[in-house]
C-alpha cells in the first residue's frame, strides 16, 4: 500500500516480515504535539512546536527505527502515540482502531497491546514495590485472571527476560543494576502479550556491554513472540543493528525514511549524512570525515523553527527555495521517501563494509545564519 | 584528516618535551558506613603534551576516580597513595591551598554536565573573568578582553554580545564550549576532558571534538579524554588505555591497540558496540554478568567470572600488566590471537 | 558482587552503575541517631502513660493545703507540691499526658486530612489544585496566635478546642509537604508506566504516591509534633488552653510563675520536660530523615 500522495513509503520489502494482509499495525497520520511555554505569572510567552505533522506506518513484525537529537520531538513522538498526552491532532490507528479519538476505559482497551519501555531504568519503577508486584501492575488493572492465574504469568514473563523468577521475584528495583532493572521494565511491557512495544531510548543509560545484552533480548522476543518494535534513538548505528527500516527526524517534521541498509549505503538527506559522519567509529583506519563541512551551527529552538525546510540554517545545500517552500516526503527510491528539495545522489554502494564513500556535494550557495547572528563557524 | 592522528608530539611550554604528567601505581580507597572499597587499583599512565590520551571504560571501571585524585577532587575520607607527578611535581598528597595553584594553570578538568557545572545565577562573562582572575593579576577591563577572547577561541558566536548572558540562554554544545573557555582560561598544560561530550548530540559532539583537537594543536596541550566510547577514543586519540575494575588491563597507541587487540574485555566491549556496517538483526556477541566495580578482594583476574577466554589460572592468579609487545600492555594470562578487532 | 562506589563521584547521566549503592549497613534498629531519641521518647510517653496505672500516685488535683511548698525529694512526694498542695511529679505525668494527646492529634489530623488534600491537588492539577490551595493559603494567612486565641476564646478553653484551633495550621502545612512532594514524583517515570498501565488514579494516589512522600511526612510530622506541643504549651499559658487546675506543661509554668523566685522548680521542671520531649522528637526525625532521605 504505497502511499505516495500522503508521502508515507509502502511496507518494507524484502525484509523477511511481510504484513499477513490486514494492513499496518501502528498508522500514524499528521501527529502533531505542541506545547505552551508560560512565563512567571502564566502568561503564554511561546509554543513549542514539538512534533508537526509526522505521519508513518509499522507493519505486523517489523521494527521501526526512529533517529533523531535533542528537540527532534522523537521522545514526545512516541508519547503521543500512547494518548500520553493525546497528540493535539492528527490519528492513530493501533489494530484498526483510532486511539486519538477514545477516552477511558476504550482508551486502555484499545492500547492494551501497545507498551513502552523507557530510557531511565531506575526512574520507570516505582522504588517501593518489589519486582513481582511491578510486573504484575498491568495485569492487575486490567484485571487479568485471578491471583493465582497473575503470579503464574508474572513468572513466565520474568524466565523470558532471563529474570529467573525464584531469585528476582521479591527484589526492589535497588537491590538490582541497571540492565536487570530494563529486564524488569521489558517484564512488564510483556505481561498482556503486547503487539507492539515502543523503546523510547530504552538501552542508552546502560553500559556497553549491558546495553548488547538487552538488545540480543530484544531480538530474541522479536522471534519468539513476533513482536514488533518502534525503536527510538539518537544514536544511528544503535537503531540501524535493530531496525527494518529507519526514519530520522530534525525539529519535529521526518526527514527520511527508508529501508535501513538503504538509508545507510545511500542517505538521501543532508542531516541524515550528517548524521553518519559524525558518528566516531571504532576503527581507526577509517578516516574521520570533516564534519565542518557538512553541518554547522546549534540546532534552533523548537519555539521558533525556521520556516520552509527545518535543516535549511545548517545546511550547505540550502538555497532560497529550502526558506520559501516546505519540502514535502516524496519516495524515491525503493520504500526509501525523503523530504528535501535537494536531496543527495546515491553514492557508489560500499566496499567491504567500511564507511562508504561518500559523493561530493554541489557546491552550496553561502548560507546566511539566522537573522541577527553571524554564521558560526563551529 | 586521517593523518591528524597521527600527528607528531609536540613540546609544550614544559620541560623539553618531557612528560606532564606521570601517575604511578595510583590506589584510591573509600571508606563508607563501616567497609572499604578499593576503587583504583595500581594504575600508571602518562601524559605528553601535544598528544592526547583516552582512559576507556564502563561505569565502576574507576576513570574518573582516577583524574579526580590526581586533580584532589576527591572527598576527604577517601585513602590516596602511589605517585603522580606534573612536571615534577609531586600532586598527591598537597595541602588543598598549593594545589589550587596548580589547578586551571597547569591542569584544567572539564566534566560531563554544563548545566550542572556553570552557576546559573551569575553571568558567564563573569564565570569566565573569575576564573581568569584567579590566577591571573589582571584589571577587570584586561580580564574581560581576554574572556572576550576566549570565547571567540571556542567559536562561541557574537563573544562580545554574549559576555552578558546567562547559561540558561545557551544551548548544551554552547555551555560545553563555555566550560572549555573556563578550563583554559590561563592556558594549562594539560587539559581533562571527563565524559565532556556525553550529554551532547552527536553531531555537536564532534564539533566539540574538532575544536578540543584544534585547541591542542594551537596551544601544545596534552589531553586526556575520558570516556565509555570507544569510537571517541578510536577516532580521536593517540594512545589509548582500557580499565576495567580499578585497573587498566590494556594499553597502547591507539592504531596498534584497535587494530590488535589482545584483551579479552577490549575484544568484548568493541565487539558489542553496534556498528553501521554490521548486518541488522544479528546477534550481538555478549558476555554475561555485570561489570565489577572496583576490585573484590579476591585473587585472581577481575574479568575472570566473565572472560569466554578464562581457565583456572585466570581465577587465582592476577595477571600483571606487562609490555609485552614494543608500546603494548596487557594484563592477561591468554589474550586473544593477533588477528586483528572483530 | 564486588562493594559499590559512593555515588558523589559518579557523574549525572553517566551508564547507570552495576549496583545500585547501599548506604546502610546497619539496620535502624542499630543507629544510634534513632534509637536514643526513640527511646527517651519512649520513656517519657511510657511514664506519661502507664506509671500512675502502676505506681499508687497521689492525685494531681485536690492536694490538702497542709502539704503546700514543700521541695523535691520530700517523703511521699518525689518532686515536691506546689502552694497548693498538689503533688508536682504526678501533675508532670498528667500533665504530659494532655500534651502528648494535643500533639499527636493534631499531627495525625495534619497527616491525614492535609496529607490528603495536598496528594490530590498535586496529582491532578489544574483547577482542583489552584482551588484547593488557595483555600488553604487563607488558613496560613492567618496570624497563628490570634487565631489560635479566637478560637479558643470563642468555644472556651479545653482540650478538644486546643487540637481544633491548632489543626487549622497543620492541616495546611501537611498538605504543602504533601503536595509538593507528589509533584516531584510527576517527573518520574514510574508514574507514568503506571498510568499507561491501566492503574486507576485512586490506585495511584494510594500504592504509588503515598508510600513514595511517606518518608517526607513522617519527618515532618515528628518535627511538626515538637511544635504543637509547645503551642500548646503557650496557649495553656495565655490562660486558653487547657483550664485550671487540671495539669498541662504550658499551665504549670504560666502557674509557677508567680512564685519564681521562691520555688523555681515549679517552672524549671515542667520546662525541663518540654524541652527534652521537642529535644528528642527533633532528633529523631533527623535520624530519619538522614536514613531515608539517602535512600
Amino acid at each position: 500500500m504505497s502511499d505516495s500522495r500522503n508521502g508515507s513509503p509502502g511496507p518494507a520489502t524484502g525484509m523477511g516480515h511481510h504484513p499477513t494482509g490486514d494492513g499496518p499495525l501502528l498508522e500514524a497520520r499528521d501527529i502533531v504535539q505542541e506545547f505552551v511555554v508560560r512565563d512567571y505569572g502564566g502568561v503564554k510567552s511561546g509554543v513549542v512546536h514539538a512534533v508537526s505533522g509526522v505521519s508513518f506506518e509499522i507493519w505486523p513484525g517489523e521494527t521501526l527505527g526512529i533517529v533523531g537529537e535533542t528537540g527532534s520531538g522523537k521522545s514526545t513522538l512516541a508519547r503521543s502515540l500512547l494518548q500520553a498526552p493525546r497528540p493535539k491532532s492528527g490519528s492513530v490507528v493501533f489494530a484498526g482502531t483510532d486511539l486519538v479519538t477514545l477516552r477511558g476505559r476504550r482508551l486502555l482497551r484499545a492500547r492494551r497491546q501497545l507498551q513502552m519501555v523507557f530510557q531511565d531504568p531506575f526512574s520507570s519503577l516505582d522504588p517501593k514495590w518489589r519486582v513481582a508486584e511491578l510486573v504484575a501492575e498491568p495485569l492487575a488493572a486490567y484485571q487479568v485472571g485471578d491471583r493465582a492465574a497473575r503470579r503464574h504469568r508474572v513468572s513466565e514473563v520474568l524466565e523470558l527476560v532471563g529474570l529467573p523468577p525464584a531469585e528476582y521475584a521479591h527484589r526492589r528495583p535497588r537491590e538490582l543494576s541497571g540492565g536487570q532493572c530494563q529486564r524488569v521494565a521489558i517484564a512488564r511491557a510483556l505481561a498482556l502479550s503486547p503487539a507492539l512495544i515502543v523503546c523510547d531510548e530504552a538501552v542508552s543509560s546502560l553500559d556497553v556491554l549491558v546495553q548488547a545484552q538487552v538488545l540480543n533480548l530484544f531480538e530474541r522476543l522479536r522471534a519468539e513472540l513476533g513482536l514488533s518494535y518502534l525503536f527510538i534513538a539518537h544514536d544511528l548505528a544503535l537503531v540501524k543493528q535493530v531496525s527494518d527500516r529507519v526514519a530520522v527526524m530534525y525539529l519535529g517534521k521526518l526527514c527520511e525514511v527508508g529501508p535501513a541498509d538503504s538509508i545507510y549505503s545511500g542517505p538521501l538527506h543532508p542531516y541524515t549524512l550528517a548524521l553518519l559522519d559524525s558518528i566516531p567509529s571504532p576503527d581507526p583506519e577509517v578516516p574521520r570525515s570533516a564534519v565542518g563541512g557538512t553541518i554547522r551551527g546549534e540546532p534552533p529552538s523548537p519555539v521558533n523553527p525556521p520556516s520552509g525546510c527545518r535543516f535549511r540554517t545548517r545546511c550547505p545545500r540550502a538555497d532560497e527555495r529550502c526558506a520559501t517552500e516546505e519540502p514535502r516526503l516524496r519516495v524515491l527510491g525503493d520504500g526509501h521517501a525523503v523530504a528535501c528539495h535537494f536531496p543527495l545522489e546515491a553514492g557508489p554502494p560500499p566496499a567491504n563494509g567500511q564507511a562508504p564513500v561518500r559523493v561530493p556535494l554541489p557546491a552550496a550557495t553561502p548560507t546566511e545564519g539566522r537573522p541577527g547572528e553571524a554564521a558560526s563557524t563551529g | 584528516m586521517s593523518a591528524a592522528l597521527d600527528r607528531p608530539a609536540r613540546a609544550g611550554a614544559g620541560v623539553g618535551g618531557g612528560a606532564l604528567l606521570d601517575v604511578r601505581d595510583l590506589r584510591v580507597r573509600f571508606h563508607q558506613g563501616g567497609t572499604s572499597v578499593l576503587a583504583v587499583n595500581g594504575v600508571s599512565f602518562t601524559a605528553w603534551p601535544g598528544r592526547t590520551l583516552a582512559i576507556v571504560g564502563e561505569s565502576g571501571s574507576g576513570k574518573t576516580v582516577t583524574c579526580r585524585a590526581v586533580m584532589g577532587l576527591l572527598p576527604p575520607s577517601a585513602e590516596v597513595a602511589g605517585a603522580a607527578s606534573f612536571d615534577g611535581t609531586e600532586l598527591l598528597g598537597l595541602a588543598d591551598r598549593q594545589l589550587r595553584r596548580h589547578r586551571g594553570a597547569d591542569l584544567a578538568m572539564v566534566f560531563q554536565d554544563p548545566a550542572r557545572s556553570l552557576n546559573p545565577t551569575m553571568r558567564v562573562g563573569t564565570q569566565v573573568t573569575e576564573a581568569i582572575r584567579s590566577h591571573l593579576p589582571l584589571g577587570r577591563r584586561e580580564a574581560r578582553e581576554r574572556a572576550v577572547e576566549l570565547m571567540a577561541m571556542v567559536r562561541i558566536p557574537l563573544p562580545g554580545r554574549r559576555f552578558s548572558d546567562y547559561p540558561h540562554q545557551f544551548s548544551g554544545g554552547m555551555r560545553q564550549r563555555l566550560m572549555i573557555a573556563i578550563a583554559l582560561a590561563c592556558h594549562p598544560r594539560l587539559l581533562i576532558a571527563d565524559e565532556a561530550t556525553t550529554s551532547l548530540d552527536v553531531t555537536t559532539q564532534a564539533q566539540i571534538m574538532e575544536l578540543l583537537l584544534d585547541l591542542q594543536a594551537e596551544l601544545g596541550m596534552g589531553l586526556i579524554l575520558i570516556s565509555h566510547d570507544l569510537g571517541l577514543a578510536a577516532s580521536y586519540t593517540d594512545d589509548v588505555a582500557v580499565m576495567y575494575a580499578g585497573g587498566i588491563v590494556e594499553q597502547a597507541p591507539t592504531r596498534r591497540l584497535f587494530g590488535h587487540v589482545r584483551m579479552p574485555y577490549t575484544k568484548a566491549l568493541l565487539d558489542a558496540v553496534p556498528r553501521l556496517e554490521r548486518q541488522a538483526h544479528s546477534p550481538l556477541p555478549v558476555v554475561g554478568g555485570q561489570p565489577a566495580s572496583a576490585k573484590a578482594d579476591k585473587a585472581g583476574c577481575s574479568f575472570a567470572p566473565r572472560c569466554p577466554s578464562a581457565r583456572d589460572r585466570c581465577h587465582t592468579d592476577a595477571p600483571p600488566l606487562a609490555e609485552q609487545a614494543p608500546g603494548h600492555r596487557w594484563a592477561c594470562w591468554f589474550p586473544c590471537e593477533d588477528g586483528g578487532h572483530a | 558482587m564486588a562493594a559499590p562506589l559512593p555515588d558523589v563521584l559518579l557523574p549525572p547521566g553517566a551508564p547507570v552503575p552495576a549496583v545500585q549503592p547501599r548506604r546502610h549497613r546497619r539496620s535502624w534498629a542499630q543507629d544510634p541517631e534513632i534509637i536514643v531519641p526513640a527511646a527517651v521518647l519512649a520513656l517519657i510517653v511510657g511514664a506519661c502513660f502507664l506509671w500512675p496505672l502502676i505506681f499508687p500516685l497521689p492525685p494531681p488535683v485536690g492536694g490538702s493545703v497542709l502539704d503546700s511548698g514543700l521541695p523535691p525529694f520530700s517523703p511521699g512526694h518525689f518532686l515536691g507540691t506546689d502552694p497548693v498542695g498538689n503533688d508536682i511529679f504526678s501533675r508532670i505525668l498528667y500533665g504530659g499526658r494532655v500534651s502528648i494527646e494535643v500533639g499527636l492529634a493534631v499531627t495525625l489530623i495534619g497527616l491525614v486530612i492535609g496529607g490528603t488534600l495536598g496528594s490530590v491537588a498535586g496529582y491532578l492539577g489544574g483547577s482542583v489544585d489552584s482551588v484547593l490551595m488557595r483555600a488553604l493559603d487563607v488558613l496560613i494567612a492567618f496570624p497563628a496566635l490570634v487565631l489560635a486565641v479566637a478560637i479558643a476564646e470563642g468555644l472556651g478553653p479545653s482540650e478538644l478546642h486546643v487540637i481544633w484551633a491548632l489543626s487549622f495550621f497543620s492541616v495546611p502545612a501537611f498538605a504543602r509537604i504533601a503536595r509538593s512532594g507528589t509533584l516531584s514524583l510527576h517527573g518520574r517515570t514510574f508514574m507514568l508506566a503506571a498510568r499507561l498501565s491501566g492503574t486507576p488514579g485512586r490506585r495511584i494516589l494510594l500504592r504509588h504516591v503515598a508510600p513514595n512522600i511517606a518518608p517526607q511526612l513522617v519527618t515532618f510530622g515528628l518535627l511538626g509534633m515538637g511544635v504543637v506541643i509547645i503551642l500548646e504549651g503557650a496557649l495553656s499559658f495565655l490562660g486558653l488552653g487547657i483550664p485550671d487546675p487540671a495539669p498541662s506543661w504550658g499551665n504549670m509554668i504560666a502557674l509557677g510563675q508567680g512564685t519564681l523566685s521562691v520555688q523555681p522548680e515549679l517552672v524549671l521542671i515542667p520546662s525541663l520536660f518540654l524541652f527534652t520531649m521537642v529535644l528528642s522528637l527533633n532528633l529523631l526525625g533527623d535520624g530519619l530523615r538522614a536514613r531515608w532521605g539517602s535512600q
